[in-house]
């Protein structure tokens, strides 16, 4: 057993690390604070997964493909404001099928642009960000919006198996949809051969055009289902607002254990990443902490994670050139051993 | 006889429809329509007055545009923390000013906060972190750091104070703001096209390896590109600061001025000005054209009376657009990757 533990977490070091993480943050605020520990908290941390768990689940899927999506607060916003404008006239559904459409549509086409114009992600989505603002902003009239009827955000938190809502049901649903799809499709091994190895792949036929638009679709989709669950939820939606879903999505994303170059991390390490950044969220308002100085630890936090893989891939390549330099020294004594040997003997 | 002339000196419509795409000559064809059309029928455009506002609003984005461009240039993207940056400043600025250290003191300290600032985000790039994901961080980092200094209220000072000169002042007519824009414009260009650090910034954007080669480590350019970002970001932050006499965290945020965000107006200013992001080529004229560009199109608007969601709708347009229009110029051409 504890052989097989250990095989398993060489094997799998981020996941490893990243569950760690995760287990201490909750331990500590556990510890700390009677009440965190409780079956209400465990329900409002699912409550915040929802919405933060998709955008995670968007961020690690483009991190994985290497490139990164900068637009996803703007789409989550979009998708906010169609789905609370159009509840009142249209109904729920409906809002929210319109609301989803827009935004996997939107993920698409970037994607499209993405790989037809061979341009980094973060190039054009830093203009799609602004531009989906003002799609935002024009779609709410410069306004808040607001529903009327308030069953829909009091269905959407009905307690239901003790822990969860059906918000948070269906994005678990939708991890385990995607899971499978990244793990056991063609299209979602795609993705990855893309992120870590973009020239091998394209050369060995793998058209980049596909997989970027299905990733950006994902990606969309998540953004615009996150925001529809945190607009419905809440009943109002800015075309301005979530603009910190970024940052928390970004760093879930970083400790589930995705790399910056691509073609590492998965679904499972999103779900724990998004976690120990609810857990950290929760314990700290819990705890009375300011909403800033909770951005202030995520931003540490985000710096830490992401100078621990810079530093362990600079060491790496350090002892893999150390290597290459010691094989080759020894190849020349070999070399030069084996010349003076002929020339003496 | 004349075909051959023709040939061999072909004249500037010929040459524009040999080198670029069909598409990319009647989409920059609708969008200069656009803008005469706009002009034209704008009320009150055309005034020696209007142009004075027009450079004057430029000038905020604008200098900032100008230190962020030496970052792209030098092929590390861009920072995601010019507004945090610009926040954490201005808290410094006016809690120094209230404090009654006298404009010099003040200033001078919030420069020192800005290059600590710049210097550990470019230590960190430096030593290999991605500058999107770094900034990302230290963004947050920054802005929790004003909030707390701050303790999220608005920190004023009193008038007259020593900074009124830069804030509201004018010479000849001229807003200060805008005059040190223009100085500032100047400085950087020649900085970057006459000495050698500025040559360095160009070669290490275009060829990082070529650089190594030669001796000049992206580390050390890193840690310089982000310091000249940061302070010019603390720089607007100080004039802004002196025009409104108060400064608050939020002054750089979303609420601030009609075009969203002020970090990704300030990205925006680079990208339209048309540099490269990949780093390498392009100028800091071209941010300083961008910025002018922008606050054109964004006056015309208001006078035609448009709220802000066409006008942050017109600015995204406005990047989504010269990005794919430059990408489709530059494909097939060494700055493309």
């Amino acid at each position: 057993m504890i052989m097989k533990l250990k095989n398993w977490v060489v094997a799998n070091p981020d996941l490893a690390f990243a569950i760690l993480l995760s287990v201490c943050v909750y331990g500590y605020f556990a510890a700390t604070n009677e009440l965190f520990a409780t079956q209400r908290t465990v329900y409002a941390i699912m409550e915040r997964f929802a919405v933060l768990g998709l955008v995670g689940l968007a961020l690690t899927l483009c991190i994985i493909a290497g490139e990164i999506d900068l637009s996803i607060g703007s789409n989550a916003a979009l998708a906010a404001v169609i789905t609370v404008r159009f509840t009142d006239s249209l109904g729920a559904p409906t809002a929210l099928l319109i609301a989803l459409i827009v935004s996997t549509s939107v993920g698409a086409i970037q994607g499209y642009f993405i790989a037809y114009l061979r341009i980094r992600a973060i190039v054009l989505t830093v203009g799609t960000l602004m531009l989906l603002r003002g799609v935002a902003l024009f779609a709410a009239e410069e306004k808040t919006v607001m529903l009327t009827d308030f069953r829909v955000p009091d269905f959407i938190s009905t307690k239901m198996l003790g822990y969860f809502s059906p918000a948070s049901l269906l994005v678990i649903f939708m991890f385990i949809v995607v899971g499978l799809f990244m793990s056991y499709t063609r299209y979602g091994r795609e993705i990855y051969a893309i992120g870590g190895a973009r020239k091998e792949a394209v050369a060995a036929g793998v058209s980049l055009k596909r997989p970027m638009i299905i990733v950006f679709a994902i990606s969309g989709l998540c953004a615009g289902l996150g925001g529809a669950i945190i607009g419905l939820r809440s009943g109002t939606a800015q075309a301005l607002g979530l603009q910190y879903v970024l940052l928390a999505g970004t760093v879930a994303a970083f400790i589930g254990g995705v790399s910056i170059l691509g073609g590492k991390g998965g679904v499972i390490g999103a779900a724990i990443g998004t976690l120990t950044v609810n857990f950290l969220n929760t314990g700290l308002v819990f705890n009375v902490t300011p909403a800033f100085m909770v951005q202030l630890y995520l931003g540490i936090l985000l710096i830490v994670v992401i100078m621990f893989q810079t530093g362990s891939r600079v060491f790496d390549e350090n002892q893999r050139r150390r290597q290459v330099l010691a094989d080759t020294d020894r190849l020349a004594l070999e070399l030069q051993g084996r010349r003076n040997r002929l020339r003496s003997g | 006889m004349s075909h051959v002339l023709t040939q061999e000196k072909p004249n500037i419509v010929q040459r524009l429809v040999r080198d670029h795409s069909p598409l990319v000559i009647v989409l920059v064809l609708v969008f200069m329509a656009i803008c005469i059309i706009g002009a034209a029928t704008a009320p009150n455009f055309l005034t020696i007055f209007n142009f004075k506002t027009i450079i004057r609003d430029a000038a905020i984005v604008g200098i900032m545009a100008i230190g962020l461009t030496f970052v792209t240039l030098s092929g590390n993207f861009f920072l995601l923390s010019m507004k945090e940056t610009a926040a954490l400043s201005i808290i410094a600025f006016a809690t120094c000013m209230a404090a009654g250290y006298g404009f010099p003191i003040s200033f001078l300290v919030t420069m020192g906060i800005a290059t600590a600032a710049g210097a550990i985000q470019g230590l960190l790039i430096g030593l290999g972190g991605n500058p999107i994901v770094v900034t990302l961080g230290a963004a947050g980092l920054f802005f929790g750091i004003g909030s707390w200094w701050s303790d999220n209220l608005v920190v004023s000072f009193r008038r007259p104070h020593g900074a009124e000169w830069l804030g509201t002042g004018s010479t000849f007519g001229l807003p200060n703001i805008t005059i040190a824009f223009v100085i500032i414009a100047i400085v950087a260009e020649f900085v970057l096209r006459k000495t050698s650090f500025g040559r360095q910034v160009y070669l290490i954007g275009a060829n990082r390896a070529a650089g190594r080669a030669t001796g000049h480590e992206n580390f050390a350019m890193a840690i310089k590109v982000c310091i000249i970002a940061s302070i010019c970001s603390a720089f607007v932050a100080v004039a802004f600061s002196a025009q409104v006499s108060s400064a608050h965290v939020n002054y750089f945020s979303s609420s601030f001025g009609s075009s969203g965000d002020m970090t990704i107006m300030v990205i925006a200013t680079v990208m339209v000005g048309g540099n490269s992001i990949m780093g390498g080529y392009g100028s800091t004229l071209r941010s300083s054209l961008g910025a002018i560009f922008i606050s054109t199109i964004d006056n015309m608007m208001v006078l035609h009376g448009f709220n802000s969601g066409p006008r942050v709708l017109a600015v995204g347009l406005m990047i989504v657009f010269s990005i794919m229009v430059f990408a489709l110029v530059r494909r097939g051409s060494r700055a493309e990757e």
